[in-house]
């Protein structure tokens, strides 16, 4: 597995998980393909995450930070860590060990409404795909409240979230540019000018 | 990746503005209409009303039809699709809906005013023909969610209410010449309980699930209470109907308290995202929300008595204005005060630049003046029919029109500031060009 290990890695806060060693052995299962052909690949990362028995590991290539999937393996028992290899390409690792504490030392922060964040070198990314609407639009919120600076905040949805824009605009935000993907709508939110 | 994620054209969700809002401006107009007609029919007609064809039925339904259910379908027509994310069908269809119910509904208020069978029937047909458009294509929508159940077992129950109650409204226009109802007041209070708990009832407490929340600034309502609450509301509902169909005094205070079961629980579960909400300090709108959470059991309690004997006069009279007015018509306005300005910014970047803020397109007096003015009319009424007054229910009815033309200033001025908003982006934009 040492030709898997990434060589441009932009890896988010806290240190990789002890479990890391085990995974790093496992062939990633690359989604990206599927994803570029419009297929969601939910199902066969479901059924390849199936038959992992406890102490075992899945790895995953995705051409985004698969966060909702984080969520949803971590309440099956797994553990996650994502790294950014390049744009484009994350490698998230998951190991099967109860998923308890799973996002304690892990690479983002999970908010209240259980939305993940994290940030990049184009600012603070949040993830709120599968969230319970108007979930979503509170994380959003909060999040932006949050900020002092001129930073970007870059939304992971999956759709456009058509109520959001009035509540950015009432807190002087807006929405500068927006891009659709499969399963991966993204929104860059910027101070308004 | 994720189970159920549709990537459908999000745009066409969002309809364009004239569509949702010519029913919104319509429903603002019957409002107006409905107080004159009913302040002009005056407090002795009012205060007798047991059913029967007239001015007040005719304001009456102005009222039901024309405020309550063509606010209903204007926001349903847009709301549903974007809670739901799921397409409602073509924007025509939209438009057929407003083009059948709308002067379906001005000819069947003139005809049961004048009285005129003839337009009774045209009105009808047409107010029918439009609410089964509409209800075709929730129907429609809500086939395709599996996701968001809180706002679908309420929708469903609204639908099949819509069914029902549109039915009965047929038989009892027929019967007012035909004579085929053996009990037509026994009818025409399942066609109320129907309508008012039933169709827009159970839409107003579903779509509530979403837009509180959302306009508060709420956690997500969770499921399960919901679902119980639905529950016994729609057991309360069918009890109600047959109780009050079949003149089954106790089977319809059995439904009467499994709907108070059922709100109650409906309350406890909206209970934590009241708490648990960003936006600290509620905004205007919520203040009749309030008053519509207060009136709904309340009529609940006064229908109970009546089941359990107390006499139609005046307690038939009050437990229908209760319903009408008090929950369903304080309730409507509430949302609609809110859910115009917001629909407006959500379409005013539409040609680029910035939206128009909520807090800029929302003027802040006509709707205090429609909240003193509602208000003083509620009590006023409630206190004429209650005590056989004839000065408190025309000050009320006079209080009844004055909110409702603030009511319409403020939907007016919504209008034309949105307006003024969109033309200084275009010429914003031409200048960019």
């Amino acid at each position: 597995m040492a030709e898997n290990e990434p060589v441009n890695v932009n890896r988010e806060t806290g240190g990789p998980p002890e479990w890391l060693t085990l995974a790093l052995e496992c062939q990633p299962l690359d989604v990206r393909g599927l994803l570029a052909e419009g297929i969601d690949p939910f199902a066969a990362v479901m059924e390849a995450a199936a038959p992992i028995e406890f102490g075992g590991s899945l790895v995953i290539d995705a051409p985004f930070n698969p966060s909702p999937l984080r969520r949803i393996l971590a309440g099956r028992g797994f553990s996650s860590y994502g790294r950014k290899l390049s744009e484009g390409h994350w490698r998230v690792f998951f190991h099967l060990d109860g998923g308890a504490d799973w996002e304690k030392g892990a690479d983002v922060e999970v908010m209240p409404e259980g939305a993940m964040t994290w940030r990049e070198e184009d600012g603070i990314h949040i993830d709120v795909r599968k969230l319970t609407p108007p979930n979503p639009m509170l994380s959003i919120i909060r999040l932006i409240e949050g900020i002092e600076g001129d930073e970007t905040v870059v939304v992971h949805h999956e759709r456009e979230p058509h109520f959001l824009a009035p509540e950015l605009a009432e807190r002087g935000w807006r929405i500068a540019r927006t891009s659709t993907e499969v399963v991966n709508v993204r929104l860059w939110l910027e101070r308004a000018r | 990746m994720f189970p159920g994620s549709l990537m459908m054209g999000a745009k066409d969700r969002l309809l364009p503005l004239s569509v949702p809002y010519r029913f919104f401006a319509t429903a603002v107009v019957f409002h107006i209409a409905a107080w004159l007609v009913l302040a002009l029919a005056g407090p002795d007609l009012s205060m007798g009303f047991r059913g029967g064809q007239g001015w007040v039925l005719a304001g009456l339904h102005l009222v039901t039809l024309g405020t309550l259910a063509m606010t209903a379908m204007g926001a349903g027509i847009q709301l549903l699709p974007v809670s739901t994310r799921r397409q409602l069908g073509p924007v025509w269809a939209c438009r057929l809906v407003y083009w059948l119910f709308a002067p379906g509904v001005a000819l069947f208020a003139v005809g049961l005013g004048l009285p005129m069978a003839g337009l009774q029937h045209a009105g009808a047909t047409l107010s029918i023909a439009g609410m089964a458009v509409f209800g075709g294509l929730v129907a429609g929508n809500l086939r395709k969610v599996d996701d968001l159940p809180g706002v679908t077992r309420h929708a469903w129950m609204a639908v099949a209410s819509l069914v029902l109650l549109a039915g009965l409204g047929l038989l009892l226009v027929i019967d007012f010449t035909s004579g085929i109802l053996p009990d037509h007041g026994a009818i025409a209070a399942a066609h109320a309980v129907l309508a008012g708990y039933g169709f827009m009832g159970m839409l107003a407490l579903g779509f509530a699930t979403v837009l509180i929340p959302m306009f508060i600034l709420g956690p997500a309502v969770a499921d399960a209470p919901i679902r119980r609450s639905a529950l016994f509301s729609g057991l309360g509902l069918a009890a109600g109907t047959l109780g009050a169909a079949f003149a089954l005094p106790l089977v319809a205070a059995a439904g009467i308290a499994l709907g108070l079961v059922g709100l109650g629980l409906y309350l406890r579960a909206m209970q934590p995202c009241m708490k648990n909400r960003m936006k600290k300090r509620l905004e205007p709108f919520f203040r009749l929300v309030w008053v519509a959470l207060v009136l709904l059991p309340l009529g609940l309690l006064v229908a109970l008595a009546l089941t359990l004997g107390a006499p139609a006069d005046p307690w038939g009279t009050l437990w229908g204005f209760l319903l009408v007015f008090g929950w369903l018509l304080s309730f409507v306005t509430a949302l609609l005060q809110r859910i115009m300005p917001f629909l407006a910014s959500m379409h005013s970047s539409s040609l680029g630049g910035k939206p128009a803020l909520l807090s800029h397109l929302a003027p802040k007096l006509p709707v205090d003046i429609h909240l003193a003015c509602h208000s003083a009319a509620l009590v006023l009424i409630g206190l004429g029919i209650v005590g056989g007054w004839a000065w408190p229910v025309r000050l009320g009815l006079y209080a009844g029109l004055a909110g409702s033309i603030a009511f319409g200033v403020f939907a007016y001025l919504v209008f034309r500031r949105y307006r003024s908003h969109m033309k200084a982006a275009a010429a914003a934009a031409n200048q960019g060009d």
